[in-house]
């Protein structure tokens, strides 16, 4: 509370104080008294007065000052009408009585909001989800009328769905705790799976792949790790250079199991390095390649973070090698033995 | 023997593509078509394997597949465009046997099919396939030529079948490469040109001379 603003609040009833006791003195005078005692009388009044001011200019600062440091401690501000105590004076509960208004119109405004994002977000799933029907009936079409015409609209149909699924994630990438499951999931599995996914964009780009021996089982949810990996295949292709490679190998490194994305594509700069996980960062690479997002890192980042894995990357003499980092948990071994 | 899969899928194009592809890999199929007493028509169908959608016009895939549980153990595999969890879940408490996610590599399909009823129709027998005299055997990786053999790799293997597979017609490269990319192998251009060689080398080792034939600009063919 700021003193100075105290005081001049109370200037109006300070300047009353000040007429009375002049009328009073005056009053006092005329009628015969003397000197002494009217500036006797007005002495009482004056330090009465200034205890009483004082004395309530304390017990008002304490009071705001433990408001303060009350709200600070609280992690959700809005709440505070809920927790203070009981105002003591009128003016204060009309304050109260505002501020508890105040917070109510806002939750109110915030739930509207968030049920409005809750239905979007539920209407884009659904939307996901018929628009997999059609995708399916094309692919099922094309597959079983094999022409070069239809092997062009095959690599088209999988890049629809790979669109697709990028958005699925996207949506759902704020609650992944509603929707995975942690298994063990065989990782050599999951890779044959997301080189089948990019079947075609992988032959029409002529990109040899290599998948060394994975004899690891780790725990992660096959779907996510698959939508990650993917993200991976898809820039590695994008940004190739002449006679593209693409190599997954696993080792071991203590308590890790490192999964080694490789390729000899263009490379990152190392300026641009430490910024690729970042949403909407494209880099001196994303300016060279159309249709760069900046989201096909950084949603893989994120659903690391909430699998629980560790992601990297780091500069290859040609190319880039992206590091998956599982952790072993033999907590997960010993209950299952038991 | 040739194994009836009954399809329930409500999507007419996806019901009959499916059919076609199914059927041209060697199996007899039977579309469900009332939705509203499914697991009777799967009754009368009486099939060796069901393909089930989830979402149904009136009852949902679930339903449909604990009433064919109440009268059969045959395998059920859910084919769906729901990928959430809780489905899968659902699918598996219910007594399916595999979840398949629309849109899903016709490929992973059919290895799921396959495996599924090799797993509950065992058969006895190795398998192998021949054409015109040749022999393939699937199990030991050999070919049989009169009485000889010859050791395969791999891919070589999976290369011979796909063309014993479709012995008789034209087979193109790009076709054979995929078909080799569905099975793991990540062959390009160049590779399959060398095992088409070394296969023919083996061949002529066996005493069997033009049997793989190149047609200009289309494929091979034996």
């Amino acid at each position: 509370m700021n003193a100075g603003q105290y005081w001049k609040n109370r200037l109006p009833f300070l300047c009353a104080q000040l007429l009375g006791m002049t009328a009073l003195s005056v009053f006092l005078l005329i009628n015969g008294n003397s000197r002494d005692v009217t500036a006797a009388i007005l002495l009482v009044w004056l330090f009465a007065l200034a205890v009483c001011m004082f004395c309530s200019f304390y017990v008002r600062k304490k009071r705001l000052e433990r408001l303060l440091s009350l709200a600070e401690d609280l992690e959700e501000k809005y709440l505070i009408p809920e927790i203070i105590q009981k105002p003591a004076e009128a003016e204060e509960e009309v304050w109260h009585r505002l501020l508890k208004m105040a917070g109510r119109s806002m939750l109110e405004q915030i739930g509207e909001v968030k049920r409005e994002r809750k239905e979007y977000r539920e209407y884009i799933e659904q939307w996901i989800h018929e628009i997999k029907t059609p995708i399916t009936a094309m692919q099922l079409l094309c597959e079983n009328h094999r022409s070069d015409f239809t092997r062009e609209i095959l690599g088209e149909l999988e890049k629809v769905s790979r669109y697709t699924e990028q958005t699925l994630y996207y949506a759902r990438s704020g609650h992944t705790e509603k929707d995975y499951s942690v298994k063990p999931v065989r990782l050599e599995q999951v890779i044959h799976q997301s080189v089948t996914d990019n079947k075609y964009l992988l032959l029409k780009n002529q990109v040899s792949v290599e998948v060394g021996e994975f004899p690891y089982r780790v725990y992660s949810d096959e779907k996510w790790l698959r939508f990650i990996l993917n993200q991976l295949i898809v820039n590695a292709v994008k940004y190739k250079s002449s006679e593209p490679v693409l190599k997954f190998s696993g080792e071991e490194a203590g308590d890790t199991v490192r999964l080694r994305v490789e390729d000899n594509g263009i490379g990152i700069d190392s300026q641009d390095l430490p910024r690729i996980f970042d949403k909407g960062f494209t880099g001196k690479n994303g300016r060279k390649v159309q249709n760069s997002t900046g989201l096909g890192l950084y949603l893989c980042r994120r659903l690391c973070e909430k699998l629980g894995m560790g992601i990297e990357a780091e500069p290859l003499e040609k190319g880039t090698v992206f590091i998956l980092s599982f952790y072993r948990n033999d907590y997960i071994y010993q209950v299952q033995e038991q | 023997m040739k194994k009836k899969i009954a399809v329930i899928e409500d999507d007419p194009v996806i019901q009959k593509e499916l059919q076609t592809l199914l059927e041209g890999n060697g199996y007899e199929t039977a579309a469900v078509t009332d939705f509203s007493n499914a697991a009777d028509q799967v009754k009368q169908i009486d099939p060796h394997l069901v393909l089930l959608d989830i979402r149904l016009p009136g009852e949902s895939g679930f339903s449909v597949c604990s009433r064919i549980r109440s009268f059969s153990r045959l395998p059920i595999i859910f084919v769906t465009s729901c990928n959430t969890d809780m489905d899968e879940l659902n699918s598996i408490m219910l007594g399916g046997d595999a979840f398949i996610t629309k849109p899903y590599h016709t490929a992973i399909l059919l290895a799921k099919i396959d495996s599924l009823i090799k797993r509950v129709y065992p058969e006895e027998g190795t398998e192998s396939l021949a054409w015109k005299g040749a022999v393939l055997h699937l199990e030991s990786s050999r070919l049989e030529y009169e009485g000889r053999y010859a050791e395969l790799t791999k891919n070589e293997v999976k290369i011979l079948y796909y063309l014993f597979r479709h012995g008789g017609t034209i087979c193109s490269r790009a076709d054979i490469i995929e078909y080799l990319w569905d099975n793991q192998l990540y062959v390009d251009d160049n590779a399959l040109s060398v095992n088409i060689n070394r296969i023919r080398e083996k061949l002529s080792g066996l005493g069997i001379r033009d049997f793989i034939r190149t047609k200009h600009r289309q494929g091979y063919t034996i």
